[in-house]
């Protein structure tokens, strides 16, 4: 029993980075994917062709392969990042990607209806977006978003490929140094916990904008 | 007092010419029903009022303003309601009500639920303020839009087709709210399929086709004795689907 509470310690400690990596992300790429889904609606056809390209990248490329280009590649042509930067940047960027189509396909599914009411009501685009649109877009991304959310606990594992000090790594270096099979489980009950919090939380959501439809 | 001029205003839609030097006046307090066939252009010339659409040529006035030059003050003279209601289902009726004078006029919270409050009651729906769109029925839905559109004060109301996606036992209680918007001398244009309500309320009836309005005159003329062909045909195909539907 000792020793599960030592581990589980052990890898708690680690699990700080994991956190810090899962906050500063989901903030950030949200944003970046609501900035990202706005532009790629918006009539300028040169930001539409770049967003494109930026998404159809990072969607397109393995998650891990954009860490060690960040952390191994970048260095190469002397741009030099600490681990847990180049982890965030990377994350961030491809999380962003994700959330630009999920946003962007939110706002399209609202009928046009919606906007001709808006304008003829005097509304102006901004208007119409944050207080018609955006507010609707919410409800219908929710579930993308919360697969998101999950995914991105999953791949905060990868951090560890780059020598971050993470839950999962934290978790390895106790079964090298202990020859047990345990910290992998008290890992997997981790992972577990933070992933039920998080459906939790999106379940809650969803229920508080069923209200209406 | 002159509420509408449109002097040949022209619209394609690529190389469909949907308007075709359509030019008319409206006065203050009239009702004008505009039928026809549809893809005549009639659902389009209240797009074209209002600025849903942009004009490819002639002018437009509202109450001597052109909207070319002054749309958005020209636009806000006007109210529309829509064929498929359009209310937004995140915001409860009242708030569907109190939206536009609070974020467009800024008027203050009290006096717009209290506005809002009068236009649900005239439109038979004071109690259903706390209700979200879903939980309302087409007709009431219709009501609630209509009462939205006049909770910007407009003096003209646009109505596009406002029963064609209703039930036919639920047509009689929106074309009531708009008999009595009607007899409170608020200028409107109606486009409908309802020939009785045409017949009964307006006090001229466009009939469009092809882009044109080919007759503007009194309802009696229109349904009594139509001079031309085309309004004959059309009115006997109309009468006949409305006999049909009613079996």
């Amino acid at each position: 029993m000792d020793y599960i509470l030592n581990v589980s310690s052990y890898i708690l400690e680690g699990s700080i980075v994991t956190f810090k990596l899962y906050i500063i992300t989901a903030v950030f790429s949200v944003l970046l994917g609501v900035l990202g889904a706005l532009g790629k609606i918006s009539k300028f056809k040169f930001l539409q062709t770049i967003l494109g390209i930026y998404t159809w990248i990072f969607r397109g490329t393995p998650l891990l392969l954009q860490l060690f280009f960040a952390y191994y590649g970048l260095p190469v042509i002397g741009i030099t990042l600490q681990p847990f930067p180049a982890a965030v940047l990377t994350f961030i960027i491809n999380y962003a990607a994700y959330f630009t189509e999920i946003f962007r396909a939110g706002i399209e599914s609202i009928d046009k209806g919606q906007y001709e009411a808006a304008q003829v009501l005097g509304l102006n685009y901004r208007q119409t977006m944050t207080r018609i649109i955006i507010p609707q877009t919410i409800k219908r991304v929710l579930p993308p978003t919360s697969n998101e959310a999950i995914n991105l606990v999953k791949d905060s594992a990868l951090v560890a490929a780059i020598g971050l000090g993470d839950l999962l790594r934290a978790a390895k270096v106790a079964v090298t140094r202990d020859f047990s099979i345990v910290p992998f489980i008290i890992a997997a009950v981790f992972y577990l916990l933070i992933s039920s919090v998080i459906v939790t939380v999106f379940r809650k959501l969803e229920q508080k904008y069923s209200v209406y439809e | 007092m002159e509420m509408i001029r449109a002097e040949k205003i022209n619209k394609s839609f690529g190389k469909l010419k949907v308007l075709n030097d359509v030019s008319f006046e409206v006065q203050q307090g009239e009702v004008i029903s505009v039928i026809g066939p549809s893809g005549s252009g009639k659902s389009t010339l209240l797009r074209c009022l209002i600025g849903l659409e942009e004009i490819n040529g002639g002018e437009i006035f509202v109450e001597g303003i052109s909207t070319e030059k002054e749309g958005k003050k020209a636009f806000r003279k006007m109210g529309m309601v829509f064929q498929g209601f359009n209310l937004f289902p995140h915001k409860t009726v009242l708030e569907n009500l109190t939206e536009a004078p609070l974020i467009v006029k800024k008027e203050d919270r009290k006096t717009a639920v209290q506005k809002a409050r009068t236009l649900l009651k005239k439109v038979g729906l004071g109690d259903k303020e706390d209700s979200y769109p879903s939980q309302l029925s087409g007709g009431q839905k219709q009501r609630v839009a209509i009462a939205r559109a006049m909770s910007m004060e407009p003096d003209i109301m646009l109505f596009d087709e406002p029963t064609s996606s209703l039930d036919p036992e639920l047509v009689g209680e929106v074309l009531s709210v708009i008999r009595d918007l009607a007899e409170d001398k608020i200028t409107m244009m109606v486009v409908t399929h309802e020939m009785g309500f045409a017949r009964d309320v307006s006090d001229r009836v466009f009939f469009m086709d092809h882009g044109k309005i080919i007759s503007d005159t009194v309802p009696e003329k229109i349904f009594v004795n139509p001079e031309s062909e085309r309004i004959q045909a059309f009115l006997t195909k109309i009468l006949n689907e409305n006999r049909g539907s009613h079996q």
